[in-house]
């Protein structure tokens, strides 16, 4: 059958896959691939990108010595580390309690999904923008809320520097959870009723059948979910840029924000390129490391 | 324990449970979104109400604020001039200002409306080309070449942002409409390519040998055979791309200023007389998430699969 297939008219297989391949390609290399190796190769020189007449001098690894030195650097990494530390730890155990409840599949389940994936839909944006007026410590919807319940008084989310960081952790949280959970419901449906059925002869309590089937089997998912989000949070920029702009002072300034300020504010191409290029190459360690010790725990 | 029911099956209890915890939990992750729908609809006074109004009276100030550009007058120039045309110059006028003339908003969602389907057509064209190729013919590396298109969605924007601003300066394509499509394009690529591939997967390859048999050639069977029996994975893809390019803003703010800016980075700039106009930028933002929303609720089917789709199969 195979061989009678290759002697039909037209094009050769081999032909029309290279057709099919090469525009995805060649655009991948021209827009992904190109600037990236453009930008590792600015990131040994001192080149400013708005200072067109001037040659860029070859300055060698000054650029990274610099970046790892500066104290102000670690604080932005900090800063990165606490809001992505603080979204995962939250939108798993909502996102994975949210996803074990939808699993009992009453009625309206699917427009109930629909509903509470919306979140995430939007643009984070606009996102920022509409929860700064949520935010609001006069008018603010949050704080009415918030002091509906227990009265603080008058409190700025955005303005207080130990308040600001929290803000953008309850609006992604906000904004995310779905994602985990939706992930997290697509393993609790791959689960094979016989395991169920099984545990019930053997009569194991629902608790240890949670423990022993259920957790095991959506864990993989989980982790998969939360490596999505990991990365994105990492490079986190358009809903902290209109949410709090980095502020108050450099309270939310995650690295990503940081990044911009240093290459489209102040133009230091190379030295931005530079950490540009650390900030990959953590996202790629993390993200290895990650999915080894992930893949440990599927084996298990 | 009752042995009579499946052991699989909930109680009714547990369900009703579950059932009223996840209602509660809808409406609250809902409210912000109401809320600033119903902003739209208030005066600017009624929005900087405390303590927050639920019931108001409906205004159209808002999307009047949005669509015009206004100035302040002083009482004696607002009683020389004629008597207002229409309701909006009315309610205008009522605050002691004139309409000078219309705002960006129109343009700036047109570009959005422009590159968000330019960007989704040419995406879902491609990714479906490639994809069928991965999926139907032996290509030498295929898997380190998937690898490969997947690891480009791994760069942070801002990273990749420097060298194509330099190289679309360099080709004049900085601030155009072609430009922002390209690049939208090439970030969607990677998943439409992933996603396809794995839908025409399960398309039966007899399908297209039963058409090749009666004389089509590869070409034609990939048009009018493979590419109709895949419609549910390209609908879903799209409907991915198009979201992101809609919503999209790191690139948008950083790569266009007048002529090809998106609404994204519009819509914070939407600023009022003396702090934020909020039932305007509530308008914006209602007008800017209506289409996403109704896209979710109708075409949720597709769009749940593709969203879990990475995960279930591998």
């Amino acid at each position: 059958m195979k061989t009678a297939v290759k002697k039909f008219k037209g094009l050769s297989d081999k032909a029309i896959a290279w057709i099919f391949i090469t525009p995805t390609l060649i655009l991948l290399l021209a827009i992904n691939i190109y600037p990236l190796v453009y930008a590792i190769r600015m990131s040994f020189t001192n080149f400013y990108a708005n200072k067109i007449g001037r040659e860029p001098k070859f300055v060698g690894l000054k650029n990274y010595k610099k970046i790892l030195g500066k104290e102000e650097i670690w604080e932005k990494m900090q800063i990165t580390a606490h809001f992505v530390c603080w979204t995962l730890i939250l939108q798993a155990l909502i996102g994975l309690g949210l996803a074990l409840l939808l699993n009992r599949k009453f009625k309206g389940n699917e427009l109930l999904t629909t509903l509470i994936v919306l979140p995430m839909m939007l643009s984070p944006a606009v996102v920022g923008v509409f929860w700064t007026y949520l935010y609001n410590p006069q008018v603010g919807l949050f704080n009415y809320v918030v002091n509906f319940f227990y009265d603080f008084g008058v409190f700025d989310m955005i303005g207080s520097s130990t308040l600001a960081p929290w803000s953008i952790v309850i609006v992604d949280t906000w904004m995310w959870t779905p994602f985990t959970m939706l992930i997290c419901l697509a393993g609790l449906r791959s689960i094979p009723n016989y395991l169920y059925e099984a545990a019930e002869v053997d009569r194991a309590s629902k608790w240890q059948q949670f423990i022993h089937i259920t957790l095991p089997s959506v864990l993989p998912f989980l982790l998969l979910a939360l490596l999505f989000r990991g990365i994105e949070n990492f490079k986190m920029f358009d809903l902290v840029v209109e949410l709090t702009s980095g502020g108050p002072g450099s309270a939310t300034e995650l690295a990503s924000i940081n990044l911009k300020r240093e290459a489209f504010e102040k133009w230091k191409t190379g030295y931005s390129s530079a950490f540009a290029v650390i900030l990959f190459v953590t996202i790629f360690g993390f993200g290895n490391v990650y999915v080894k010790v992930m893949n440990k725990i599927k084996e298990r | 324990m009752d042995t009579s029911r499946s052991p699989l099956e909930p109680s009714g209890f547990s369900r009703k449970l579950a059932a009223t915890i996840i209602i509660v939990y809808m409406v609250v992750t809902l409210i912000p979104i109401t809320w600033i729908v119903a902003t739209s609809f208030k005066s600017v006074d009624s929005a900087i109400a405390y303590p927050p109004e639920v019931f108001f009276d409906p205004s159209l100030e808002g999307y009047v604020n949005l669509f015009t550009n206004r100035s302040r007058q002083p009482q004696e120039y607002l009683d020389s001039l004629p008597p207002p045309d229409t309701w909006y110059e009315e309610l205008v006028r009522s605050r002691e200002m004139v309409i000078t003339g219309p705002s960006k908003f129109m343009g700036r969602y047109s570009n959005s409306l422009i590159i968000g389907f330019g960007a989704t057509f040419l995406s879902v064209f491609l990714g479906s080309l490639a994809a069928y190729a991965f999926s139907r013919f032996k290509v030498p590396l295929k898997d380190d070449l998937m690898f490969f298109i997947l690891s480009t969605r791994m760069f942070p924007p801002i990273a990749v942002a420097v060298p194509i601003f330099i190289m679309y300066r360099k080709l004049g394509l900085g601030d155009t409409h072609l430009g922002m499509i390209i690049l939208y394009t090439v970030v969607n690529l990677s998943l439409a390519v992933w996603l396809l591939k794995g839908f025409m997967d399960e398309i039966p390859k007899e399908y297209e040998e039963a058409a090749m048999i009666d004389g089509y050639s590869r070409m034609q069977a990939f048009f009018k055979v493979v590419l109709p029996q895949a419609m549910t994975g390209i609908a879903a893809t799209a409907i991915f791309c198009m979201i992101f390019s809609w919503n999209e803003y790191a690139f948008a703010v950083l790569l266009t200023q007048f002529n090809a800016q998106t609404a994204p980075p519009f819509i914070p700039t939407i600023i009022g007389e003396g702090g934020l106009d909020w039932p305007a930028i509530g308008a914006g933002t209602t007008l800017f998430l209506i289409p996403v929303m109704i896209f979710t609720v109708v075409l949720r089917k597709h769009l749940l699969r593709g969203i879990t789709f990475g995960a279930v199969r591998k």
